[in-house]
């Protein structure tokens, strides 16, 4: 009964503050702000896979989600400061479309909801860890590994960092180098992030990884 | 202590209502900012809301493997991918329009 009270609280504490900083990112004026609210919502969500059972999985919310992403969220709003976006006015057309579009999805995600029933979570007794399975599952080229997946996401993963310092390179490979770089930060950071996730991926199967602290700071 | 409590949070239903406000508040920020950043942390709460469904789909329905979980890590991973490609182009776009207002952004060539 008193468990039963806790992990309410705990669930209903998680989602109010979810909700209220989910309505801060999508409605802040200043979007270094919204960010900060986003890394808040993430964070929440790592503890609601705890509540989940998956410690592993929040851990890798945590250094990749709040640590990598959003951290290369707040370069992009530095490298892309502009005056006339700091008030983040949405005009009238565009509230109310957007408006619409959410309240709809709501709307039906509710009346879906409504005719389905429900279940709550079975008392079964659990794996010790998730990070094993996990491990496991990730590597193992059986019917139910994901070895393949997994060597795709790390192809993706090294794709997007090459496709991301092409792109934010000032100058064209064939062109000599100008003497000023304008935005020396960003293939930097996007190659930190991008490794970060790569390594993280990489170091995923290991029942005890090291390496992945270092990697969300590096 | 946690495998205690995690018997007994609330039910599903309860669960998919918080996720699927916070995609639909992802949706409405999208659709309603102007700082094309700011569409992207708004698609960020989407992507979140989407993983923390196959973790929740994983706990409910089939508690003793880690399908969803494994599907919820490959969720993070093309959110990483996927911002570091758009803060690139962001950073580009900058660099030539000296803006980022999506509500600008309507030539396809100059």
């Amino acid at each position: 009964m008193v468990g039963q009270a806790v992990a309410n609280v705990l669930f209903y504490l998680i989602v109010a503050v979810s909700l209220w900083l989910a309505w801060s990112v999508v409605s802040s004026r200043r979007i270094l702000r919204a960010a900060v609210a986003l890394m808040g919502v993430l964070g929440a969500s790592a503890g609601l896979y705890l509540l989940l059972g998956f410690p592993f999985l929040a851990g890798v919310q945590v250094l990749v989600y709040v640590g990598g992403i959003v951290v290369l969220l707040v370069f992009a709003v530095m490298l892309t400061r502009s005056q006339e976006l700091l008030e983040d006015h949405p005009s009238d057309l565009r509230h109310k479309v957007a408006v619409l579009a959410g309240g709809a999805f709501f709307g039906v995600h509710l009346w879906a909801l409504r005719g389905m029933p429900s279940a709550r979570a079975p008392r079964v007794s659990l794996p010790a860890s998730d990070t094993e399975m996990l491990g496991r599952a990730l590597l193992s080229t059986g019917a139910d590994g994901y070895a393949l997946p997994f060597e795709v996401v790390s192809l993706i993963l090294l794709a997007a960092m090459i496709g991301g310092i092409v792109i934010a390179r000032k100058t064209q490979p064939g062109q000599a180098a100008t003497t000023e770089p304008v935005h020396p930060l960003a293939a930097d950071a996007a190659l930190t992030a991008a490794g970060s996730a790569e390594q993280l991926a990489e170091s995923a199967p290991a029942p005890v990884s090291p390496p992945v602290r270092e990697a969300a700071h590096g | 202590m946690v495998e205690y409590l995690q018997s007994l949070t609330p039910d599903l239903n309860t669960w998919l209502m918080f996720t699927s406000a916070l995609f639909a508040l992802g949706i409405y920020g999208m659709l309603s900012r102007r700082n094309a950043v700011g569409v992207l942390l708004s698609l960020e709460l989407c992507l979140n809301a989407g993983a923390v469904n196959f973790a929740l789909f994983n706990r409910f329905w089939s508690p003793v493997q880690v399908d969803g979980a494994v599907m919820s890590l490959f969720v993070i991973a093309i959110a990483a991918a996927e911002v570091v490609v758009a803060m690139a182009i962001f950073v580009a776009l900058f660099g030539y329009r000296r803006t980022v207002d999506v509500t600008q952004l309507n030539l396809v060539r100059e």
